[in-house]
């Protein structure tokens, strides 16, 4: 069985150097025969017991004996987790590349998190988006977030401390990255976009954090009940019509151009921050800037 | 003979602390093989027997000294030895020269290397000889019974000296005696005979005797058929080309005598030169110390196979029968797994499979394969010591 795991092995091998392509060959081979139910004349599945088995024996003998007797089963069962690790692993590429994250819409720790860098974001130009704080101050804080996102929800406390303590000091800016991995994201960026136009942006947004989970599940039913809180009379009009499509859409394409790869990614006066501790390097470089 | 000391005189094992135990394979070359085959590259590297300048008869002089000298080793006149590229393209130059009109049939034993078997079943595959095998009993020897097959349709005796399957000798005195008693020329495989013992081609009393220059610490490349006059007088053409011909016109071409008349084209002088130091090296260790060292360690290794659990040595166990060359497998390890976990666990090289030799190792009972261990003089009781407790551990696998 390992003849399948070893031509996968070698096969990508083979792409960086050379000499692994007459052992992807023998492997080719090998599993060719193991799949019409011949065994294999390669002698490449020999050699791989050998070297296993002589590696395990010089640790321990015993454990040497066990594997060698079992060896057609142990190697049934790494092949079957070799392979559905390598499904995963797939599997985990192809969110990352469609959501961002290797977990798909529900996020969490991605491995593939290492290809990305912080160092590789561009600060946006426009400061578009919802505003709060002195706009002609020196300090600027530009969020991308996203209502839905938990790691957003967690920033928020941050995000007001820094408004209310040096509000006089620092121009905020919010703009709505509505990530699709996030259920509802996209209609909850448009249910805050409709309660700014009625003035109740910052209540709405509070209450979008705050039921993030109802919101996640229920979708326009939550947004609409949350809209009914704040006797929001416009909202239906503003929320069915999609009046704020075009703000959306212009905020996610100035995300695509600054290289957002996650939510929150802040920006201190054009230095980015995001992934690990992001809201608390935002603080202290916010602090440090205030003095 | 200290084997501890002539290690001392091969790189390889100094450069890669290996057990080495896979002699009848190919041998090691000691330090002076390589420099003399390197000096001709270094000195001379003209074509001898063509151009008169310097260097072109100095090549010559030394290649027909390394002649000589090859000669001596084996108890032959110069005249008597022709270099070929190894023993298979000695046997072969015998079997298919040989004129098969009056006598047809072909003498051999299934113990045979493919070199020799296959030249002579290709002969009856054309229709030219015909073969008749030997009896071969339960132990690997040949029935001397059988040796009534030999018969005046016999045209060639063609037998081993030693087999590179279970390490055993043929009995030559009686094989030589009723060939040509019959009139039949007698052919010696000594690929396995020559680097490990005492062979003198005249006591012999073969018509042909061929050997590689690898196996016994020569280059690889280079090989030899040594013959009796009258007997190579017997052989048509083999390969020929320049060097072969003393005058050639379109209406006919007149042969130079034996050996020149099988060497065609620009030999390998720098092999003939590595052979002839090998001649030297073995010279002065002396072919008797070889050989008692071999009894020695034979005994050795079978006792060491011996005394692992579930080990099986095919022929005949009497270490007297053989020279220091056993086959064997082990009870639930396949023969590869052995050579293999050998390898992986103690750095110790053997060679498994059926050895190009498969009806050989059929007739024996590894058909699937058996692991192969031949010692020669660069080996110690040391090291068997180490390969008797890497068999030990991997028998416990089966």
């Amino acid at each position: 069985m390992l003849c399948f795991v070893a031509l996968a092995v070698f096969l990508f091998l083979s792409i960086f150097s050379a000499k692994y392509r007459p052992l992807a060959k023998r492997a080719l081979e090998c599993a060719a025969r193991k799949v019409t139910l011949r065994p294999c004349d390669t002698g490449l599945d020999e050699e791989i017991k050998a070297a296993s088995i002589s590696g395990i024996m010089k640790i321990s003998p015993r454990a040497a004996e066990f594997t060698n007797k079992h060896f057609e089963a142990f190697s049934l069962a790494f092949s079957i987790l070799f392979f559905l690790s390598l499904i995963f692993m797939v599997q985990g590429f192809y969110y990352f590349v469609i959501y961002g994250n290797c977990n798909g819409p529900e996020g969490g720790f991605c491995i593939y998190s290492g290809l990305q860098n912080e160092a590789l974001l561009v600060a946006p130009t426009s400061l578009a988006g919802i505003s709060a704080g002195n706009a002609s101050a020196n300090i600027t804080l530009i969020e991308f977030g996203c209502y839905t996102c938990p790691y957003t929800k967690a920033a928020e406390s941050g995000v007001r401390e820094i408004i209310s303590k040096y509000g006089d000091k620092v121009h905020y800016v919010y703009k709505a990255f509505p990530l699709p991995s996030h259920p509802y994201s996209h209609e909850a960026a448009l249910a805050a976009l409709c309660a700014n136009q009625e003035g109740k942006y910052w209540e709405y947004r509070a209450l979008l954090f705050e039921n993030q989970a109802y919101v996640k599940e229920n979708g326009a039913a939550a947004l609409y009940s949350l809209a009914r809180n704040l006797n929001l009379t416009g909202f239906e009009a503003c929320y069915t019509g999609n009046s704020f499509e075009p703000e959306i859409k212009a905020a996610t394409d100035e995300c695509t151009a600054s290289r957002i790869y996650g939510t929150p990614t802040f920006f201190v006066n054009g230095k980015p921050y995001v992934g690990q501790n992001a809201m608390n390097r935002t603080m202290a470089e916010v602090e440090r800037l205030v003095g | 003979m200290d084997s501890k000391k002539i290690r001392q005189d091969f790189p390889v094992l100094l450069s890669s602390n290996a057990i080495y135990f896979d002699s009848a394979c190919t041998s090691l070359k000691p330090r002076a093989v390589i420099e003399a085959e390197a000096r001709y590259y270094n000195e001379l590297s003209a074509c001898a027997g063509r151009s008169a300048h310097t260097l072109a008869k100095k090549t010559g002089e030394c290649f027909e000294a390394a002649r000589e000298k090859v000669a001596k080793f084996v108890g032959a006149k110069p005249e008597e030895v022709a270099f070929t590229k190894n023993t298979t393209e000695a046997l072969n130059l015998v079997v298919r020269s040989l004129n098969y009109a009056s006598r047809r049939k072909i003498v051999t034993t299934p113990l045979e290397h493919h070199s020799l078997l296959l030249p002579i079943m290709e002969q009856e595959r054309r229709g030219i000889a015909k073969m008749e095998m030997l009896g071969v009993s339960a132990d690997g020897s040949i029935e001397e019974s059988a040796l009534q097959a030999i018969d005046k349709s016999t045209a060639l005796v063609a037998v081993h000296h030693t087999t590179n399957t279970t390490g055993m000798h043929a009995p030559l005195e009686k094989i030589m005696k009723a060939a040509h008693d019959a009139g039949a020329l007698v052919l010696v495989d000594g690929a396995q005979g020559v680097p490990h013992s005492r062979v003198d081609f005249r006591k012999l009393g073969a018509d042909f005797l061929a050997f590689s220059g690898h196996k016994m610490c020569g280059p690889t490349g280079i090989g030899c058929l040594v013959g009796r006059k009258e007997a190579f007088e017997k052989l048509d053409t083999f390969i020929v080309g320049g060097e072969t011909v003393e005058t050639v016109s379109l209406q006919g071409v007149k042969w130079k005598e034996a050996p020149k008349r099988f060497e065609a084209g620009i030999q390998n002088y720098s092999g003939a030169l590595g052979l002839s130091a090998a001649c030297d090296y073995l010279g002065k260790i002396g072919m008797q110390n070889v050989e008692e060292h071999e009894k020695r360690m034979a005994e050795k290794l079978i006792s060491t196979i011996q005394s692992v659990p579930g080990a099986t040595i095919y022929g005949n166990a009497d270490a007297k029968k053989r020279c220091a060359l056993v086959s064997f497998n082990l009870k639930g390890v396949s023969a590869h797994q052995v050579a293999l976990m050998c390898d992986n666990l103690s750095k110790i090289a053997l060679r498994s499979g059926v050895f190009c030799a498969e009806p050989a190792a059929n007739q024996l009972g590894f058909g699937k394969g058996a692991a192969r261990a031949s010692i020669y003089i660069y080996n110690t009781e040391e090291e068997i010591k180490v390969f008797g407790e890497a068999l030990q551990k991997i028998a416990k696998l089966g």
